[in-house]
Order: structure tokens, then sequence, then C-alpha cells
């Protein structure tokens, strides 16, 4: 657990990241870095993008699966990484 | 008709009744003349028809009137009432004469909206009166007199009505009649509604010239016969049937509201294989049973699915697959129902958790470090094309000079909090991971001695480390096996040795220490794992750790059931032979009682050829080859150093050429079979504490000094090294690592740091490298004799 939070921290404490949120499967978020307000409108339009982006993924082979999602905007890159259980969201400004 | 009878000449009657306005049909009147017309007409018609029609309309109740009527005589002449109103009944008789009328009812049709509208009530005897009188007095001609006679009869008529309502309104209407219009001649217009054409089949004319003309007549002219034949003939019978209409009944059925749900199923390829996937047999049962369920909410489907199949969570996995995609999208979301929803604390705990954090980590960093790994790896570096210069970046750049010979560029250091100020003893790479990097930390002096830390590093990650072991002392040496490429040595300064496996992230080691009754009594400089050819065969090649350390012993080590040793070689003083010993060297060598017979060698090193002969170097300067398999002498000893001979190195190019580097200041090139070195190289005047060639050239080869590291390319000068890097001072380089696939160097300091620097404006020719080192050579002893 101490090692998780460690971790978390490291990754908070790097250049240019902005925030980080756990989610779990329903969709709600567990633990966040950012505002109340950001952290659920992320959680819910990534949680249709990862369903979307999953759907494809499989649709074209049914064997694969989706291991990690990255959207990279003009402004920053939001990193996802998806389970079953839970999804792992970072938004970062690389160039911060 | 009677109607011709029934018409009689009565005197001006009196009407005494009380008059009562009646809107409705006083407004009709004015507005359509003919209607009033026609309307008076129909009432004088009525009449007539109510006289022929007495027998039918005959009924009981008789309705005392209101209004008496007398003739001139005074005679009560006011007409009974005919018929007390009865709508079922009437309704018969209206369906009965109405068909019995021909067309052209132009005015009838307005008669009978405007008797409708003038009074509903009026329905039952009135309008059959009307119709009758229609039928009746189609043909009659009624002139000026017979009408008002008429209209009077008729509002006399119409005061016997039935409903009292009725009657006034009726009244009303007779009363406004007869006074206005009795005197008025009323024309009649009776016009022919449009033919309405049933059925229509024109005639077709061929000529008779045309072709079917001779058809056309033969059918005609059998036609004609038929119609001949016609009458009386047996083949057409003509038969009439009358059908009886039953009377209609109405029947009600009321049945519960029918529900409506809406169902959908996504049908995916994924979803699909999943299903086949997770249970062959039983999945048919599994689509049947939401199929009758009819809902398209998940619990109630997975629940249904507990029930079904309580112990299989696949199955459920599966329904809820099957479920969810009857469902919307945002049910899907409440997947887990037959387990518990998982708790955050589980979630964040989970291994998969740490996984993908750890990935996730990697990834912000290499968002960061994209561009200095980049370099290492020798790819193009991709600029942010959203990465906004400042302007004053943009002077920085034009104003850095860049410079003209080879230099290293800083690319970034290794680094975190646990490695702050420790020194770095040794660096080792993964041999199957050309990624990882093993260091180890560790004083070299007996002084400022801690605990000892071995970090091993990934590339992905420079800010901090994949694995962190703590050793009880200092680390002094470390090196990867080659077999089991995640097993890790470790010599430390207190002379044990432990063995790591780097895979898994537990603290502890493999094997802890080595027997304490085999350790080295002094710190493990140097480490190797060596493949050896065990026996004649050169199948069985087996892999020993060998070690050497400051009490003169060079180790060889078993690792079964612990660790077991045996020496492979004492390093023993020998005698200086030359006659001028300095004085640090004479008062050991004077008394043969000594404290050790044996010099410490601080490092040795196989040769990459032949595994059974090796170099070890002292602390007395001295270097002895040996052979692996004879212990007891050595085979030769290269002396030429003044000082203790910190590093021996084989050059990867030359099998005979080896270099060292000692703390007299100074490189010393070697060739095997040459007693005395080669080349000489000093720079600078500090102790050389490390000396390593460079994988990809064979001129090349780099040394760590004091304060600085050094590059040297012989091919380009034998005397200055190419590339004089100063550290920050109070920052001693301690160790140098060559990469084995980039042009980077890695410099371990005594700050803890591992700074990573690459080769810039590195000519290194692609020639027969092993050649160009020995032209050197041969051209340098050349220049010696």
């Amino acid at each position: 657990m101490a090692e998780v939070e460690e971790t978390l921290k490291r990754i908070q404490s790097q250049k240019g990241v902005q925030g980080i949120i756990i989610v779990n499967a329903e969709g709600i978020p567990i633990k966040s870095t950012l505002d109340n307000s950001s952290t659920v409108q992320y959680a819910g339009h990534i949680q249709q993008l990862l369903m979307k982006a999953r759907s494809f993924v499989r649709d074209i082979d049914p064997q694969n699966d989706l291991t990690f999602l990255r959207i990279r905007s003009k402004k920053n890159e939001i990193m996802i990484a998806p389970d079953n259980d839970y999804f792992l969201i970072v938004i970062q400004n690389p160039s911060d | 008709m009677s109607n011709t009878k029934v018409k009689q000449r009565r005197a001006a009657l009196k009407v005494s009744k009380i008059s009562k306005t009646l809107n409705v049909s006083s407004v009709l009147f004015p507005a359509n003349q003919s209607i009033t017309k026609s309307s008076s007409t129909l009432l004088s018609r009525r009449s007539f028809c109510s006289t022929e029609d007495a027998k039918l309309l005959d009924k009981s109740s008789v309705q005392t009137p209101k209004h008496t009527l007398r003739d001139e005589k005074g005679q009560d002449v006011t007409p009974q009432p005919l018929y007390q109103g009865d709508p079922a009944v009437s309704q018969p008789k209206q369906g009965k004469l109405f068909p019995t009328h021909d067309t052209s009812w132009g005015t009838t049709t307005d008669f009978l909206s405007v008797a409708f509208q003038t009074n509903a009530s009026f329905g039952g005897p009135f309008s059959r009166s009307f119709f009758g009188s229609i039928s009746a007095s189609r043909t009659s001609q009624s002139t000026a007199e017979s009408v008002n006679n008429e209209t009077e009869d008729v509002s006399k008529h119409d005061l016997s009505n039935s409903s009292s309502d009725v009657q006034g309104c009726k009244e009303e209407v007779m009363e406004q009649v007869g006074e206005v219009l009795m005197d008025t001649v009323v024309d009649c217009y009776l016009t022919e509604t449009e033919t309405m054409w049933l059925l229509d089949i024109p005639a077709v004319s061929v000529s008779s010239d045309s072709e079917n003309a001779e058809a056309v007549k033969e059918r005609n002219k059998a036609y004609i016969e038929l119609c001949k034949n016609r009458q009386g003939n047996d083949k057409y019978v003509e038969r009439s049937m009358q059908t009886f209409n039953d009377a209609e009944k109405t029947k009600e059925v009321q049945s519960e509201t029918v529900t409506m749900v809406d169902k959908a199923v996504m049908s995916t390829l994924w979803d699909m294989y999943d299903s086949f996937c997770s249970g062959s047999g039983e999945v048919e049962e599994d689509i049947a049973i939401p199929l009758e369920q009819h809902k398209a909410v998940v619990p109630d489907v997975s629940s249904v699915s507990l029930q079904t199949h309580p112990k299989d969570s696949s199955n459920i996995v599966s329904m809820i697959s099957i479920g969810s995609d009857l469902s919307s999208i945002e049910l899907e979301v409440s997947v887990p129902l037959g387990k518990e929803e998982p708790d955050p604390e589980l979630i964040l705990q989970s291994d998969k958790f740490k996984h993908d954090l750890a990935v996730m980590e990697r990834v912000v960093l290499e968002n960061i470090f994209q561009p200095k790994l980049a370099a290492y790896r020798q790819l193009p570096v991709l600029e942010d094309p959203d990465y906004v210069w400042t302007k004053m970046e943009v002077e920085e750049e034009s104003w850095t000079e860049q410079p003209l010979g080879p230099f290293l560029e800083h690319q970034w250091a290794f680094s975190c909090d646990l490695t702050m100020g420790r020194n770095v003893s040794s660096m080792a790479w993964n041999k199957r991971n050309l990624d990882l990097l093993a260091v180890g930390y560790g004083q070299f002096d007996f002084k400022d001695q801690n605990s000892g830390l071995v970090c091993c590093w990934s590339l992905k990650n420079p800010t901090w480390p994949q694995r962190i072991f703590h050793c009880d002392s200092g680390v002094t040496a470390l090196d990867f096996s080659s077999n089991n490429a995640s097993q890790l040595a470790v010599g430390m300064y207190d002379g044990s040795i432990s063995i790591y496996n780097v895979q898994s992230t537990e603290e502890g080691a493999i094997i802890d220490r080595s027997d304490s009754a085999n350790t080295h009594m002094g710190p493990v400089w140097q480490l190797r794992w060596i493949d050896h050819e065990k026996g004649r065969s050169s199948e069985d090649k087996e892999e020993t750790l060998i070690s050497v350390s400051a009490d003169g012993r060079i180790s060889k080590w078993f690792l079964h059931k612990g660790m077991k040793r045996t020496d492979l070689m004492k390093l023993r003083r020998t005698k200086d032979r030359s006659e001028t010993s300095t004085k640090a060297n004479t008062p050991k060598n004077r008394c043969e009682v000594l404290i050790s017979r044996l010099a410490s060698g601080p490092c040795f090193d196989f040769h990459p050829k032949d595994s059974n002969v090796y170099l070890a170097g002292t602390e007395e300067g001295e270097i002895h080859k040996c052979s692996y398999s004879y212990s007891e002498q050595f085979l030769d000893t290269y002396q030429a150093h003044k000082g203790s001979v910190y590093k021996i190195t084989w050059s990867p190019f030359n099998p005979d050429v080896f270099l060292s580097c000692s703390s007299d200041w100074s490189i010393q090139l070697w060739k095997q079979d040459l007693c005395t070195p080669v080349l000489s190289l000093t720079s600078g005047q500090k102790a050389l504490y490390d000396v390593v060639w460079s994988p990809h050239c064979a001129t090349v080869f780099g040394a760590v000094s004091d304060s600085r590291v050094e590059i040297w390319d012989l091919k380009v000068s034998i005397l200055d090294p190419i590339i004089v890097s100063m550290s920050s001072p109070g920052v001693n380089p301690s160790t140098l690592l060559f990469t084995p696939e980039t042009d980077c160097v890695l410099v371990g300091d005594s700050e803890g740091q591992v700074s990573v620097y690459k080769l810039k404006n590195f000519t290194a020719g692609d020639s027969t490298q092993a050649d160009a080192l020995e032209d050197i050579i041969q051209f340098t002893l050349a220049s010696h004799l």
C-alpha cells in the first residue's frame, strides 16, 4: 500500500503532470488529485470512450484487448490504463 | 295522388297562438331565399303527407294543443297530433321512404340541412312527413294560394307537434313563414344533379381493313346470336336472392394492457467470441434465459444466472456480457454483480494496479525524457509540434556555440533521493535486457563506511530505480550472470558475496551470505561470472563466479547449497626484482614474516577468448598472468606500474592487447607477449580509477580520474585524450561504463549520480578495427627500437 502511495506521489511530482484519477468499474472516481467537477467530467467521458475503444479493438480481432490509450491534444496528453475493475487516468502537459 | 284531394280551399283562418321568436330559423330564412321557399313548399307537402300516412303515424299520445285553430265559422279545426315523436320507430320509416326517391334532389338536400339545423327534434314525424310530402308532391304544382293555405295548415300542424319547445320553435318558424310569405310568389327551381357514371366501357371500333376485322366480325356475330338465344334459354337462369341483414350487436372486450418493452442486442464480434470461449456447452442455456426475461435490466438477468450457475463465475461473466448488451451502455458498467463490488482499497492494492502504475510512470517519463532517450538510442529526436518556443529559449539556442571537436553531451542522470550522497562503486549492464543497469553504491575508503545499496535502474525510468536492495555493508563489486540473466552477484566491503534475483521485488537475496568461514577477509574488489569449459568437451559450459579481494585470493565460488569456494590463486608477493625499490615497498619485503604474504588484488580480467588465462593486478603494481587450471604459479608477470593497478581490461577487438590503469597516473597498453608495455599514456596528475575499452571502436577507450573523464582515441593521438570532460568540483567520477549498443558513456560519481553522456562529433572509423590498433602498436614498437 505504501509502495502504491509512493509511486502515485512520484508520478504526481513529475514534470508537467496535471492530475491523476483512479476510477472504479462503475465510473465512480475513487482517488483523484483534481477538483471534483473536473474529476467527474473526466471519469464520465473517458468511460464511454474506453468502451468504444475496447469494442473497436476487439471487434477487429477478438483475441486482442485494449491495454493502453493515449490521447494527445493541443494542451495536454491524457493517458489511460484500463482494466476490468478500474481505470487509471493521468493528465500531463510535457512541455510545461 | 291524394294530395290533390287534400288540397282544401280554406278561407283565411285565424291563427290564434302565441308567437314566439325563433332566432335560429329566422336567421336562416333571410339568408337563403330559395331555401325558405323550398321549406315553405315542403312544409306544405308535409301536410299532405301527414294525411297520407295517417294510418302509420297514428299513435296513442294526443297532446292538447296550446293553440286552437278555428275557421270562419268558429269550428275547431285544430288538427290533432298525429303521432308522438318516437325516434326508434321513425328511423326505419325514414330508411324506407328515402330510397324510393329519385335523384335531382337539389332542393331536398338544402331543405334537409335546414330542417335539421333548425331543430333536431323535428326528426320524428316531421321528417317523415317531409319525405312523404316530397314524394307525394313532386309532380304537384303549387300555386301561391295553395301554398298560402297549405302553409296555414302546416303551421297548424306544427302547433300540434310533440315536444313543447319544439312546438314553440316550430310554431315560430311556421308563424314567420306564414305571415311573411303568404302572399309571396314562390318560384321553385328543379335542377338536375350531375351525371354520375357507374360504368363506362367505350366501344372500340376496328377498321374493316385491319387484320383483326374478321375476328371482330365473327365475335360480333356470335354475340348477337347469343343475345337472341338468351330468351328462354336454359343456359341462362335469372335468380335473385335476398340476404338477411342480421341485427347488429355491439360487443366489447377488455384486455390487460399490452406492455411494451424495448429490447436491443448488440452483437459484436468480440462478444460472440467471449461467449464462445467462456463455456461452449452452457452458453446456449445462458442465452435462453435472458431472452425469456424480456427485461433489459442487468441485475435481473444476472440474478437469474446466479440461481442457475451459482459457482461458475465465468458463466456469470458471460451472462453479464450478454446481459450488458441487452441493456444500455450505462448499465454495462455495473458489470460485476456476481461478486462484490471491488473495494477501492482492493483495487489500489491489486498487483494489476501496481503494474499499471509502473507502466504509467514510464509513459509519463517517456514524455518528459523523449528527446534524451531518442538521442541515446540514436533515433531522430522528435520535436513537440505544440511546444511554444519562448523568445528567451530561441536566443539561447543561437548563442550556444557548438564545440568543434568531439565532446560529451550530458543527457540525463540516474539519481534519486536514496542514492544521494553515496559513492557509485560499480556498474554493470544486464546481459539480456540491455536497458537494465545495476549500480552498486559503496565507499572505497576505509572510513565513511555505511550500508550499501544496489539499485537496478531501467532506461525507461531515470527517476526511480526498478529494484532497490539494501545491503549491510558498502557494495564494491557487481556483475550480472549471463546464464541466468536475472542473477546479480554483489560483492561487499566486508568480504561477503550475495546473489540477488532481480526478477522478484523482494528485498532479500537468494543467497544471502557466503559461508562465514569462507568469506574473504577483505573487501571484494571485483566479481565476474565466467563461462568456463568444464572438462574437455566444450558443451559443458558452466558458469562460475570468480572474485578477487583485498586478502589476495582469487576464488572460485560454487553455488550449490550455499556458496562454497575454492581458491584459484593466491596472489603471492613476488620478490622485488628491481634493485631500486621504493621505500614503501621495502619494509614489506624485508622480512619474510609478513602480515600477509598475499598482495591485495584490486582487479582481474579473464581472457575473452581463452577462459583459461586471466590477468590479475595487484596493489604492488604487478600484473600476473595466471592459468585457471594451475594455481601454484603465475604464468607471467608484467611489471611496469609503480602504484597499485586499479583496472585491467582486455581489448575486445585484439586478443593480445590489454590496458591497465593505476594510481601512478598512467595507463599502460600491453601486448600479451611483451613484458614491457607498448604504450604508456598519461594526462593529468591524478590517479586513474577506471579504464574501459569502447565496445564499438578498437582504438577508443575511456578513463576516469579524480576530477575528470577522459576519452582516448589512439588513432588520433597517443599523447592526449581526445575528450576531457571536467566534472563539477567536489564531485569525483569513480566508474565508467560504455553502453553496448549506442555511443553513450555512463559515468558514476561520488555523489550517487550516474550520468549519461553522448559522444558527439565523434569520428569513429569503421575500418578493420583490430588492424588499426595493431598498426598503432607496430608503429609504436618500431619507434621504440
